[in-house]
């Protein structure tokens, strides 16, 4: 351990420790554009120049290490290193680079989507001077160029730090970007027939500390200060990816990843995000309903809850043996056990099966082939996952009523002949219940629908294939009759003269608290920012970090 | 006064000279032989390190010091480089080496390998020197077709190897580990040091980079040993030195003067003084990135010491020679172009700053100065000197400044007039 003396501050830092980490990590502000925890360090920038006792001219705190003295060295008689960050030295240094920064870039500040949260822009307030002293007509470089299906780029804007290069070099390895020409005339380039689109393209718009690269999708949608922000979990395979949920008016515009050591890293697959897309077209469903015919009949809870005791009563006395249960790993884990509690009183107790959904392979970086994001977490409350893209039709052989809870076997299936298969399968029921947060194909021939809030719409818990528990938020609100699993199950129980939790995800997170002892310890606060790696996990596997 | 010394030059005008018959028929590699025969490695560093021999590239680093830097390992790789990216505007003398004895520079790197016991070294040649490489490739192959290089050097047990690569037209990749970096195949941009090179260069491995004319003064130091070598020259630049005289001189040249010779004697004595029997203006004693001299400042020597006490240093040797009729305006114009030119970009003063004072400058040139410029010319300077990772940036605003500096009056006149005083004159004369 080295003792070093950052301002009036004394710090104890280990000895090979990046100073600019250190002095970040203890809160004191240091500038800096090309440094990222994640990627190499190439010291460029020259925005986190400090006086460092000794040497002879300012030195950038990122490629800066701690060192050791030998006692008769130290300065003072004690301090390893002796570093100013707000000297007048210091302070002018960095007025200087910020100047050089801002005098070729186009300052397009009104019409820019990173402004809000650009770190020149943000610097610039900081540390630099109100007013330019140039005068002269600025470089011009390619504006809007189209670097990929997600990403546009603006050399104007660029600043030149390289993150985004390296993050290709780096993480995803696919070396896509390179520089190209010289000096003030610097431009990033994609190399020859190449274009950015890795699966994680989208990184290099969080990376970039500027508007130079943006998000197509994103771009020009909303003023970045009017978005309302909540962090969650992605839901698109079982890594579960720490995001943060950006909306606007009800609409969810983007998602960004959380720096998550424990899960991704600082990254997430343009998959994930591109969530924001894929929901658009989907038709959800807002209303409990009845199949009539071609029509449905719709009934608001908790007039719904009755209606559907008295259908079932039909059918009830023979679900030991006619009665076939599919649940899914995209149930959180208040959900699940709150099927657990409903068949005790309604299902007569069949259990139920979560099908492994796989869809392409591992990489090595995030994404996983498991597609459902508490899979692990249904394995964890004992309930049966099957085989990797199982059959549901041979889960259905011999039975006359299913239960199926978010998931769409027959959407999912890509062969025709088995799709076919199901549909029949399906179709030959007597009773075909399925709750869903979308009118599905497997809905579609579903004699009742239970509408259920999508991922982002409800609280909850969540087991990623790491065993890492995590909690999901509501980051958008639902209409009142899209309830979660748990608050349908609650009031059905109710209906029927049962006792239960109620309709708030507290309750149900006590029982799932029970049933997993490792929790019993555990509040809700825990669960933030990073979640809790559970015993059993995968110890091996890596967070994504770099 | 300082008399021209005949020892890097020796074989300079002799016909065929750069043949190996020629070299050796004239003394040549018997040092290379007396080293890897009768000399220990470390006697060979030794000696090096004694003749306290400095850099010629233009840092003025001792040679042997920087040798003894590389690990020690036997298991190590280390490797040379000899850095002929010779692309300082005024300086040419490595040229005139390797197109005229490039045996004596071979030798020297021969010796250097055994006394770094490196594997081998790559000889670096600027692009724009297509027969410099030429002739330094035949001469490679006239070694190791002597049995001068390749395994088992003369019995040595000895192996060495030397590869020409050739550059591709940056000034940066004259800078040490631009040019590594560069000898990868890599873009040319200088390393972030820490790691410095004779820990992690070439390939990664320990590597030592020595200019053309350092190797040159190796066999001497080894024939003739360090003391000798000492009693040329002034402490502070021991040994005979290379400066290439350019500009407004009668007889501009390379010539070959110990260290410590005055500039006004390299320009008046040497190069025949100035052309047109016109007044002295400025000299820029050391290649074009080395602070302005004025005339009234040349009766110093060229060593560290003495242009140190003006402002100035030795740099490269190449002193660029400027009379009356020079604008000094128009000259840092050109040198600001130079450099905004070669600058690779990585760094924000150096890519930004350079680019600004070019600017500036051609502003104050074209007349449309304004009262401010200068000032802000320095203020610019200093964003950009000592805050970037190599010395181009350094290389720019050191120039520029001492222009300013050195030479205020003229900027404020053009500043004033709203044109160049000087190119008026020449008009009137003409008419």
């Amino acid at each position: 351990m080295a003792l070093i003396r950052i301002d009036d501050r004394e710090i104890e830092a280990p000895a090979g420790e990046n100073l600019l980490r250190v002095a970040l990590k203890n809160g004191i502000a240091i500038p800096f554009f090309c440094y990222h925890p994640a990627l190499s360090v190439v010291g460029q920038c020259r925005m986190c120049l400090v006086k460092v006792e000794g040497a002879p001219k300012l030195l950038p705190a990122c490629s800066t290490l701690v060192a050791e003295l030998p006692e008769d060295k130290k300065f003072e008689g004690k301090y390893d290193m002796v570093v100013e960050t707000a000297s007048e030295e210091v302070k002018q240094a960095q007025r200087g680079v910020l100047e050089l920064q801002l005098i070729n870039h186009p300052l397009d500040c009104p019409i820019c989507d990173q402004a809000g949260e650009c770190m020149l822009q943000e610097y610039a307030y900081e540390y630099g001077d109100s007013s330019s002293r140039m005068e002269f007509e600025k470089v011009h470089s390619p504006k809007r160029v189209d670097f990929g299906p997600h990403i546009v780029f603006d050399s104007e804007r660029c600043i030149k730090c390289t993150r985004c290069i390296r993050f290709c070099r780096e993480i995803t390895k696919t070396n896509e970007l390179t520089m190209a020409h010289r000096g003030v005339w610097n431009e990033i380039q994609l190399f020859h027939d190449r274009k950015l689109d890795n699966p994680y393209s989208l990184c290099t718009a969080d990376l970039c500390p500027v508007g130079a690269l943006t998000s197509k999708e994103f771009r020009f949608k909303e003023r970045v200060w009017f978005l309302a922000s909540a962090n969650s979990v992605c839901p698109e395979c079982s890594r579960g990816c720490s995001a943060r949920y950006d909306t606007y008016r009800g609409e969810i515009l983007r998602l960004v990843p959380i720096d998550n050591p424990k899960v991704n890293g600082p990254w997430m697959c343009d998959y994930g995000r591109l969530l924001t897309e894929r929901i658009k077209g989907i038709e959800r469903l807002d209303m409990p309903a009845f199949r009539r015919g071609s029509s449905l009949e719709r009934h608001p809870w908790p007039a719904f809850a009755g209606k559907f005791l008295e259908k079932l009563s039909f059918y009830r006395k023979d679900f030991k043996k006619t009665l076939a249960v599919i649940l899914s790993g995209r149930m959180t884990l208040e959900e699940l056990i709150a099927y657990e509690t409903l068949s005790e009183a309604l299902f007569s107790d069949v259990s139920g099966t979560a099908p492994n959904v796989t869809r392409g392979e591992d990489d090595d970086l995030l994404i996983r082939k498991e597609k459902r994001p508490n899979l692990e977490g249904a394995r964890r409350l004992g309930i049966a996952v099957s085989e990797e893209n199982a059959a549901v039709a041979d889960l259905l052989k011999g039975k006359k009523t299913a239960l199926i809870v978010r998931e769409d076997p027959l959407g999912d299936v890509e062969d025709e002949e088995a799709k076919a298969a199901l549909e029949k399968a399906l179709t030959g029921l007597d009773l075909l219940i399925v709750a869903d947060d979308a009118l599905t194909e497997t809905a579609k021939l579903a004699h009742v629908v239970i509408p259920l809030p999508a991922w982002h719409e409800m609280e909850g818990t969540t087991v990623n294939f790491l065993g890492t528990l995590q909690k999901t938020a509501r980051v958008l609100i639902p209409p009142r009759n899209r309830k979660p699993f748990y608050e349908a199950a609650s009031l059905l129980l109710q209906a029927e003269g049962v006792e239960a939790p109620g309709g708030s995800f507290g309750p149900w997170f006590s029982k799932v608290k029970e049933r997993i002892p490792e929790l019993s310890e555990l509040r809700v606060r825990d669960l933030l920012p990073h979640g809790v790696r559970l015993a059993g996990g995968d110890e091996s596997a890596s967070g994504g970090e770099a | 006064m300082a008399e021209l010394l005949q020892f890097l030059t020796k074989n300079v005008g002799v016909s065929n000279s750069t043949h190996v018959d020629t070299y050796m028929g004239n003394g040549g590699y018997e040092p290379m032989m007396k080293a890897l025969h009768k000399m220990k490695p470390e006697a060979v560093l030794n000696e090096v390190k004694a003749s306290n021999l400095k850099g010629r590239g233009g840092a003025g680093f001792p040679a042997g010091l920087k040798w003894s830097f590389l690990p020690k390992e036997k298991k190590r790789i280390r490797y040379l480089v000899c850095n002929a990216d010779e692309s300082e505007p005024g300086t040419f003398k490595d040229r005139l080496l390797i197109e005229n004895d490039p045996h004596l520079v071979l030798e020297g790197i021969i010796i250097a390998g055994w006394a770094t016991q490196a594997k081998g070294c790559f000889f670096y040649i600027r692009g724009e020197m297509p027969q410099g490489a030429r002739i330094f490739r035949k001469a490679v192959d006239q070694a190791y077709n002597k049995g001068f290089l390749g395994k088992n050097i003369l019995g040595s047990g000895f192996d060495f190897d030397v590869w020409v690569v050739r550059g591709a037209g940056a000034y940066i990749c004259g800078e040490e580990t631009a040019l590594m970096n560069s000898v990868e195949g890599k873009r040319g941009e200088p390393r972030l040091k820490p790691p410095f090179p004779a820990g992690y260069g070439v390939y990664g491995e320990a590597s030592n980079i020595n200019n053309v004319e350092t190797y040159a003064n190796i066999p001497y130091i080894i024939e003739k040993g360090a003391d000798w070598y000492k009693s040329i020259g002034s402490a502070g630049s021991p040994g005979p030195r290379l400066f290439g005289v350019s500009g407004h001189v009668k007889r501009p040249g390379v010539y070959e003067l110990p260290g410590d010779v005055t500039v006004r004697e390299v320009i008046f004595k040497h190069a025949g003084g100035i052309l047109g029997d016109r007044e002295l203006k400025a000299v820029i004693p050391g290649g074009s990135s080395t602070p302005v001299l004025r005339s009234d400042q040349i009766d110093v020597p060229m060593d560290p010491d003495g242009l140190g006490s003006v402002g100035s240093m030795s740099g490269s040797a190449g002193v660029i020679v400027m009379n009356d009729t020079v604008c000094m305006v128009k000259a840092a114009v050109n040198l600001a172009h130079f450099y905004t030119h070669e600058s690779c970009g990585q760094c924000t003063p150096c890519r930004e700053g350079t680019h600004w004072l070019l600017d500036l400058l051609t502003r104050i040139e074209s007349g449309e100065g304004k009262p401010g410029d200068p000032d802000l010319i320095l203020q610019i300077c200093d964003n950009i000197q000592a805050r970037t990772i190599c010395p181009l940036g350094d290389a720019c605003a050191m120039p520029v400044r001492s222009f300013v500096q050195q030479f205020r009056e003229e900027f404020e006149e053009h500043i004033r007039a709203g044109r160049c005083p000087l190119h008026a004159v020449e008009m009137t004369t003409v008419i």
